[in-house]
């Protein structure tokens, strides 16, 4: 049987903290343990609010802490023994990941097309700045912008959308397998937010990339998860296929979460309906 | 038909055709931002002529993404303007100001006699309003004291009883800020904005930084607040779900103008507006998993805003007349108002 | 840059200011190239001559033009403070920026060295120095001194702005891009770090110029080279203020004094100027709805 794609076995991380009277022990994620599979592309998400731990697991993923305990290893190889530049190249040819806040992602002093063509050059086999521009407006078109909207321009001047969708195409540029998207579209407006969401599933579709996304909002994670987990500090309190567990949930926690959730019902579908006929007349994005 | 998650069955609904007072009236507001910088000037148009009132005993909510301007439009309803931010024209009258003057005219002696105690804000981060280093019950002394007749016996009754109001623990007063959750320091900066019993609060993205489960909580807080007290309230955030859960009435802003209003069950239940009506469809619901369209294009410049209807780079529907003209709110039925052409006449 | 340079001028009244005050100084640095007199002869002129139009800023008693041998003196001591400024900021850059981003052991060692630097009484030292190396001082081998021991104090403020700049996403962004360490330093970082390394330099400069001003006046430099110190050490030497020949002392104090407001109204300006904040306001980011 092939190595899995991401096995995350036991891992737990604690951050100690050294209070007057010795050290506190804060573990921030405990006993954390999946798998996904290389043959089969899929979005896994992990649902928690702040506090849960579910960024410090991605920071895990993509190699910016280490665990404290347990092992996370990508395509068989342990991540904290990647050490050297040619085993984090490998790693980051591999892993690509996805921010928060689409304004911080790029340098704001710089013009964003800097970040695509050094991709393309490092990660992508671009041999020179005509191939790396190649590259870059194929990747831009994948996620629905073009080189000549982004080239020379300043973060500043797009979008929270178009800067997101330009950092998707950024991080397609390394051909990674596994995409870690730490709440990729909650700093984004919500008129632009399924654009981004729905590009999530092309890419698992048609790129066949597996996608991590951790977010708290139940009602997108319901809308592209194949897989979901749920985090309350720092423990997996429930975890299986998406559809199953946010219809139903079981653990007390998952419960009160679906609770919470504001739903804006007030009549029949026949809303939902009428708009999609109406903004099927548009350009699909 | 209404599902009861959605509407807790103490909301009261405004009749139709029943006359309310007003206790906001604004009236074609423009508030531009105007800088200078090493001889370039820029303009950019955050508000531009916006009109509405907010009627005693309700809650109205603003919706607006990203330069919406509904941020700006706070600042202008709040007195709370500093250059580069200018009001160029239009007025906001509360009817609590002396001779029902404009804000913007009043003096400043009148605008902070009303501060407090006729006008209070809720805002985003409760840390920018509680001392940190101070316990909680000092930060009510701060604020409310001076409009209470100073601290003493009767300023603490009246703190107290105002928690039991709110049902917050009056033993929260002797803790510092940051051994509180972050939930329970906005609640505490929602009993510090209502103590005095204004007549009229601005929330300002009051749950945005909260857990969800903890939002729903403030949430509740905050209808039964407006409830008891029988003021009125400006809840101003992008989040829809928030506005469906506790708005009478719910305003939809776009590119520095309003292009919808209506009672907020109207708003959800028939939308009018193509951006209202996209901003709700694409709206993710657990239990559907129906596919769903991002709108297109980007939100608009405001220092160079598209002529005519700005919505209209982006909108299905968008014909020339959209292009050259700019389409005002024209009623589209009781109490509901769109501004869109394709509803009120055509786009031809 | 050209067009920063321009704009400053004609919007900053600080810059323009302060321009005008270095600019003048500098002139008068320049000047020493065209100098009539050589700085190391004496008795030149006749001694103790008030300011008059033949001697603008008067004689000294060791029978020196004022005006001419303050040309060289500010040259030297305006080369000093560049000097000083220039070594020691590329050390605290690279060492506050190493030691920030890289954290871990690397950070531990190199803000050892740091802060054993910073507690070094530096006068005593350098009177020290001076007695070791009394021949042999130049205002070269000062210069290289004092660089060496002013980079600390600005590495750790470099460093907490490294440790910000680490957390921020778009350092994350550049390494997943493929930047190593050295690219990330230079090319993200830097920007965001230069405007507190031009206010370290005015300050630089100051504390430097200030501190050779203090040793030479005390005896403890080369006093052949002249330097501003020097004159108001030959000045005490010959007891000036006391004999009546304040134009000795007055002008090289006044001199000095224009350039220390002059470099701190630059930086002032400069410093607005290039904050990232106030580019990003400019370019129309930022402010606003």
């Amino acid at each position: 049987m092939m190595a899995p794609l991401l096995g995350l076995s036991h891992v737990s991380k604690i951050f100690g903290a050294t209070g007057p009277l010795g050290r506190r022990r804060v573990p921030a994620v405990s006993d954390v343990s999946f798998a996904l599979q290389a043959e089969a592309p899929e979005i896994f998400t992990i649902v928690g609010q702040s506090g849960s731990g579910k960024t410090t697991l991605a920071r895990m993923i993509l190699g910016m802490e280490a665990p404290s305990e347990g092992s996370i290893r990508l395509a068989g190889n342990d991540i904290g023994h990647a050490r050297g530049a040619r085993a984090r190249r490998l790693f980051m040819a591999t892993v690509q990941p996805i921010f928060q806040n689409p304004f911080e992602a790029f340098n704001p002093l710089r013009q964003l097309d800097y970040y695509l063509f050094l991709t393309a050059r490092r990660f992508g086999q671009a041999r020179d700045q005509r191939q790396a521009q190649t590259s870059a407006d194929v990747a831009l078109r994948q996620v629905g912008l073009s080189l000549p909207e982004v080239a020379g321009r300043y973060p500043h001047e797009l979008s929270g959308g178009q800067l997101q969708r330009a950092a998707i195409a950024r991080a397609l540029l390394a051909k990674p397998k596994l995409i870690v998207a730490d709440e990729p579209v909650s700093m984004v407006d919500a008129s632009l937010r399924m654009s981004i969401v729905n590009l999530f599933k092309t890419l698992r579709d048609e790129l066949g990339i597996s996608l991590i996304y951790i977010t708290h909002d139940l009602a997108t994670a319901y809308y592209i998860s194949d897989r979901i987990l749920i985090m309350h500090e720092g423990v997996v309190v429930e975890s299986g296929d998406a559809r199953t567990v946010l219809a139903d949930p079981q653990h007390p926690y998952s419960r009160q979460l679906k609770d919470a959730v504001l739903v804006p019902d007030f009549a029949g579908t026949s809303v939902v309906h009428d708009t999609m006929e109406m903004s099927g007349t548009q350009r699909p994005l | 038909m209404m599902t009861a998650a959605a509407l807790p069955s103490d909301k009261k609904c405004v009749a139709s055709g029943q006359p309310a007072t007003a206790v906001l009236q604004v009236k074609g507001l423009k508030a531009y931002y105007r800088t200078r910088h090493f001889g370039v000037e820029r303009e950019v148009r955050a508000v531009d002529g916006v009109t509405f009132e907010v009627r005693s005993n309700e809650i109205y909510g603003l919706a607006g993404e990203s330069s919406s301007g509904k941020s700006t439009l706070i600042k202008a309803i709040a007195a709370a303007m500093r250059p580069p931010l200018e009001i160029v024209g239009g007025t906001v009258a509360f009817a609590f100001v002396p001779g029902g003057k404009d804000l913007h005219q009043a003096t400043s002696a009148e605008v902070a006699a009303i501060r407090w105690r006729k006008l209070s804000y809720i805002m985003q981060g409760s840390m920018s309003v509680l001392n940190p280093v101070r316990r909680v019950r000092r930060s009510f002394e701060d604020f409310a004291a001076p409009h209470l007749g100073g601290t003493g016996a009767s300023f603490e009754a009246r703190v107290r009883e105002h928690f039991a109001l709110v049902r917050l623990d009056p033993n929260v007063l002797d803790a510092y800020p940051h051994e509180l959750s972050g939930g329970m320091r906005q609640r505490v900066t929602i009993a510090l904005a209502t103590i005095c019993r204004p007549d009229f609060v601005i929330a300002d993205e009051p749950t945005t930084a909260l857990d969800v489960v903890v939002q729903k909580d403030v949430l509740g807080m905050i209808r039964n607040i407006q409830r008891e007290m029988g003021s009125s309230l400006l809840l101003v955030t992008h989040d829809l779900g928030v506005h469906a859960y506790v708005t009478d009435r719910l305003a939809i802003m776009y590119a520095g103008r309003l292009v919808e209003e209506a009672r907020t069950p109207q708003v959800f239940a028939s939308p009018q507006h193509p951006y209202t009506r996209h901003l709700i469809a694409s709206l993710p619901r657990i239990g559907d998993a129906a596919p769903r369209a991002g709108l297109a294009g980007a939100p608009p410049n405001l220092a160079s805003p598209p002529s005519g209807c700005r919505f209209h780079p982006r909108c299905p529907l968008a014909g020339d007349r959209c292009r050259r003209e700019t389409p005002s709110m024209t009623v589209f039925a009781p109490d509901h108002r769109v501004a869109c052409f394709a509803v009120s006449g055509g786009t031809a | 840059m050209l067009t920063t340079l321009r704009d400053l001028l004609r919007y900053n009244i600080e810059f323009r200011i302060g321009a005008i005050l270095v600019g003048m100084v500098a002139v008068i640095a320049a000047l020493s190239f065209v100098s009539p007199y050589s700085p190391i002869d004496t008795f030149v002129v006749p001694p103790d001559l008030p300011p008059t139009l033949a001697h603008p800023f008067g004689t000294t008693s060791r029978g020196q033009d004022v005006f001419w041998h303050l040309t060289f003196a500010i040259r030297n001591t305006l080369a000093f403070g560049i000097v000083v400024a220039a070594i020691s900021r590329i050390l605290s850059l690279a060492i506050g920026l190493l030691s920030g981003y890289k954290g871990g052991w690397v950070d531990r060692v190199l803000m050892s060295i740091n802060d054993t630097f910073i507690v070094i009484p530096l006068f005593p030292i350098l009177v020290l120095f001076y007695f070791v190396l009394r021949d042999h001082m130049s205002w070269f081998a000062l210069a290289m001194i004092m660089a060496l021991l002013g980079w600390a104090y600005d590495a750790r403020l470099i460093r907490s702005l490294a440790l910000s700049l680490k957390a921020r996403e778009f350092t994350h962004t550049g390494v997943f891009s493929g930047m190593s360490t050295r690219e990330v330093l230079v090319r993200e970082h830097l920007p965001y770090v230069m405007p507190i390394v031009f206010a370290t330099t005015m300050n630089n400069m100051n504390w430097s110029i200030g501190l050779e001003v203090t040793l030479s006046v005390l005896g403890f430099t080369d006093i052949n080279s002249p330097t501003i110190g020097g004159m108001i050490y030959w000045a005490n030497q010959h007891t000036a203020l006391v004999a009546g020949v304040w134009w000795w002392i007055a002008f090289p104090v006044v001199v000095i004094i224009l350039l220390f407001i002059g470099l701190f109204l630059l930086a002032v300006s400069m410093n607005e100027h290039i904050d990232p904040r106030s580019r990003l306001r400019r370019l129309g980011a930022g402010g606003g709805p």
